[in-house]
C-alpha cells in the first residue's frame, strides 16, 4: 500500500479509464455545481433542504441498489461472483458512483422545484 | 498524443502537493550513455524513468518489436473473456520522448568491450547496459511440439501470443463440448508467470461446470516437482482447491514429447517416462535466455540458473557481479523469483535509483526484495491476489484482501485494475 500515493493512483486511473476519467471528473464538477446551486436557491427562497435531501438520498439509494448487480457484469461476470463481505463492499462502493450522480441530479431538480413552489406561494400572497 | 500528455501533466501538477513522496525523485546530471536491450515491460519502464531521472544522459533502446503485448492478459484471452485487441499496443506509444530507439534485435553482447551489436550489424557502445530482453519460449524443446499446432488437435498454449491464446480459448471450448481427458502442467525450467498453468486449469474446470459438462471432462495437472506452486501456503491452498474440484495431480511429471496425431503426451517421471493419452493438452514451453544472451559471457557460469542462460545478477540490486556496469531486469534476470510484470514494477525503480545515485556521486541504497505477484484466477469472476517475496513470505498490498481467499475483488483488480497499472508502469509513473 505504501507505493500507492495520489500521483501514482492518478496515473493508474488515467491509464485505466482514459478519456472517461475526464468525463467523470467533468460530471462530478457539474453535479457539484448543481448541488451548490440547489442549496443557494433554497436559501434564497427561505426553504429548508430536508425534502430535496430526502428525495436525493432515496433516489441515490435506489440507483445504487440497481447498479450493485450490474457491477459484476461490468467485470464480465455475474452477481454470484460476489462471495465475501469485501466483495459486496467494493460492489457497493462502485455502485455508489452512479448512485451519487443520481442523488445529486435529483437534489438539484427537487431543490429547484421546492424553491420555485415557495416563490409561487410567496408571489400569490 | 500531445493532448494526452498535456492532460496527464496538468493533473500531475494538480496532485503534486499530495504526492510529495513520489515527486521527490532524485536526478543525476550524468552524461552517460545508457543502452537498454529490449523494449518490453522492463525496457520501456526503464527508459521512461531514466529519461526523467537522468536528463542529460544519452539513452538508447534496442529492440525490433513494433508491437507490445500486455502479457498478463493472455490468461483472460485464454479464458475467452478478452480478445487479442485488448492486449495489443504499439511499442511507439510508450517510447519516451528523448530516447533513441534502434529498431533492430540485439544479436551480440560484448561486455568486455562495453558494446552490443544488432542483427543489422550496428555496434553500439555504452557506459551502462540494462539487459531487458525477456526470455525465449522454447517450444522446440518439447518433441513433436510446434507453435503452429496451437489451436489444432486439442493443443492449447496461452503463452505464445494473443492469437495463440485466442486459439487456446477455442480449443478449451471444443474440449468441453466433446469431453475427454485434459492435461495441464508446467516446465521444469524457470518460467514467467508460474501461476498461469494453474489458472488455465481452474478456468477450464469453471467453464466446464458453468456449461454443465464437468462430468464429461477429466482434468489432470502434471506438476514438475512435488508441489503445484513454490510458495508453501499457496501450494497448500491450490491443492485443496484442486481436490475440491476433482482435478487430479501427478507430481514429478515434466512434458518431454507429444504426438499430436495419436494425442499422446510423454512425461519424464520419477521412475522413467510416463505416456498419457489426452483429448486436450495445455502446453507450457520450457523457457530460457534468448540466443544472444545465451552465447554471451553474461549468464551465470554455474549453479541452477546457468543451464538456461539467465543473467548473473545480485538478487538485491540486479547488478552483474562480473560486469558492474551491466544490470539485468525482468524475465532475463537470474534471480530466484520474479518473472512477472509485478516484479518489473519493483525492480525498475531499484535499478534506476541506484544508477542515479551512483552517477550523482551518492551511495546506491535501493534494494529489491523479490516482490512478485500472481493474481491466481480460480474461475471466471474470482481470484486470489497472491503476492510474495524471495523468501516465499506472503506480502499482501491490501490489508482488506486475504491472499488465500477466492474473491471477486481480486478478480476486479485482475480484470479492471492491472492493465492501467501496467501502462502507468511503462510510462514510469507507477
Amino acid at each position: 500500500m505504501s507505493d500507492f500515493n495520489p500521483t501514482s493512483i492518478y496515473f493508474i486511473l488515467a491509464e485505466s479509464l482514459g478519456i472517461w476519467l475526464w468525463v467523470l471528473a467533468g460530471l462530478a464538477v457539474v453535479l457539484g455545481a448543481g448541488i451548490v446551486a440547489g442549496i443557494m436557491r433554497l436559501r434564497a427562497a427561505g426553504r429548508p433542504a430536508r425534502r430535496p435531501t430526502m428525495a436525493a438520498l432515496i433516489a441515490g439509494a435506489i440507483a445504487t441498489a440497481i447498479f450493485i448487480p450490474l457491477v459484476p457484469m461490468w467485470t464480465l461476470t455475474d452477481i454470484n461472483a460476489l462471495q465475501a463481505p469485501v466483495d459486496y463492499l467494493f460492489a457497493v462502493l462502485i455502485a455508489l458512483v452512479p448512485g451519487c450522480a443520481t442523488g445529486a441530479g435529483i437534489f438539484f431538480l427537487a431543490a429547484r422545484k421546492c424553491a420555485a413552489r415557495d416563490s409561487t406561494i410567496t408571489g400569490s400572497v | 498524443m500531445e493532448r494526452r500528455r498535456f492532460l496527464i501533466g496538468a493533473a500531475a501538477l494538480a496532485t503534486v502537493g499530495l504526492g510529495a513522496e513520489a515527486a521527490r525523485a532524485y536526478t543525476s546530471d550524468s552524461r552517460a550513455h545508457v543502452v537498454i536491450a529490449g523494449a518490453g515491460a522492463a525496457g520501456l519502464s526503464l527508459a521512461s524513468r531514466l529519461r526523467r531521472a537522468m536528463p542529460n544522459a544519452t539513452i538508447t533502446i534496442v529492440d525490433a518489436r513494433k508491437e507490445h503485448y500486455f502479457q498478463p492478459g493472455f490468461t483472460l484471452i485464454g479464458a475467452g473473456v478478452w480478445s487479442p485487441a485488448d492486449v495489443t499496443e504499439r511499442t511507439l506509444d510508450y517510447m519516451p520522448r528523448g530516447v533513441e530507439w534502434i529498431e533492430a534485435a540485439v544479436a551480440e553482447f560484448d561486455p568486455e568491450a562495453n558494446a552490443v551489436v544488432t542483427a543489422t550489424g550496428q555496434r553500439i557502445g555504452y557506459d551502462f547496459l540494462m539487459v531487458a530482453t525477456g526470455l525465449k519460449l522454447n517450444y522446440e524443446a518439447i518433441g513433436g511440439m510446434d507453435v503452429s499446432l496451437i489451436g489444432r488437435d486439442g493443443i492449447a498454449s496461452i503463452y505464445a501470443g494473443p492469437a495463440q491464446a485466442q486459439a487456446s480459448a477455442a480449443a478449451i471450448d471444443r474440449f468441453i463440448e466433446t469431453g475427454g481427458v485434459g492435461l495441464f502442467g508446467r516446465p521444469a525450467t524457470e518460467m514467467k508467470c508460474a501461476g498461469a498453468p494453474l489458472k488455465i486449469t481452474f478456468i477450464t474446470d469453471d467453464k466446464a461446470r458453468s456449461k454443465g459438462r464437468r462430468g464429461a471432462v477429466e482434468l489432470i495437472y502434471n506438476a514438475h516437482n512435488q508441489a503445484v506452486f513454490s510458495v508453501a501456503p499457496v501450494n497448500a491452498k491450490v491443492r485443496e482447491l484442486f481436490a475440491a474440484r476433482d482435478i487430479a495431480v501427478n507430481y514429478n511429471h515434466v512434458l518431454k514429447t507429444i504426438d499430436p496425431g495419436a494425442k499422446r503426451a510423454t512425461y519424464a517421471g520419477e521412475n522413467g517416462d510416463v505416456t498419457l493419452d489426452y483429448d486436450f493438452i495445455h502446453v507450457v514451453p520450457p523457457m530460457r535466455a534468448p540466443d544472444a544472451v545465451l552465447s554471451s559471457p553474461l549468464p551465470w557460469q554455474d549453479g541452477a540458473l546457468a543451464a538456461d542462460g539467465w543473467i548473473e545478477a545480485d538478487k538485491a540490486t540486479l547488478r552483474h557481479p562480473r560486469y558492474p556496469n551491466v544490470f539485468a531486469v525482468g524475465d532475463i534476470a537470474g534471480v530466484p523469483r520474479g518473472k512477472t510484470a509485478a516484479s518489473v514494477k519493483w525492480q525498475v525503480p531499484v535499478v534506476v535509483d541506484n544508477l542515479v545515485a551512483e552517477t550523482a556521486g551518492r551511495a546506491p541504497q535501493a534494494i529489491y526484495n523479490g516482490y512478485t505477484s500472481c493474481p491466481m484466477v480460480t474461475g471466471i469472476g474470482r481470484a486470489m491476489l497472491v503476492e510474495f517475496d524471495y523468501d516465499g513470505n506472503l506480502t499482501p498490498s491490501f490489508p482488506f484482501i486475504d491472499p488465500l481467499k477466492e474473491l471477486w475483488v481480486s478478480w476486479l483488480i485482475e480484470e479492471k485494475g492491472l492493465h492501467g497499472a501496467y501502462r502507468a508502469m511503462l510510462r514510469g509513473r507507477a
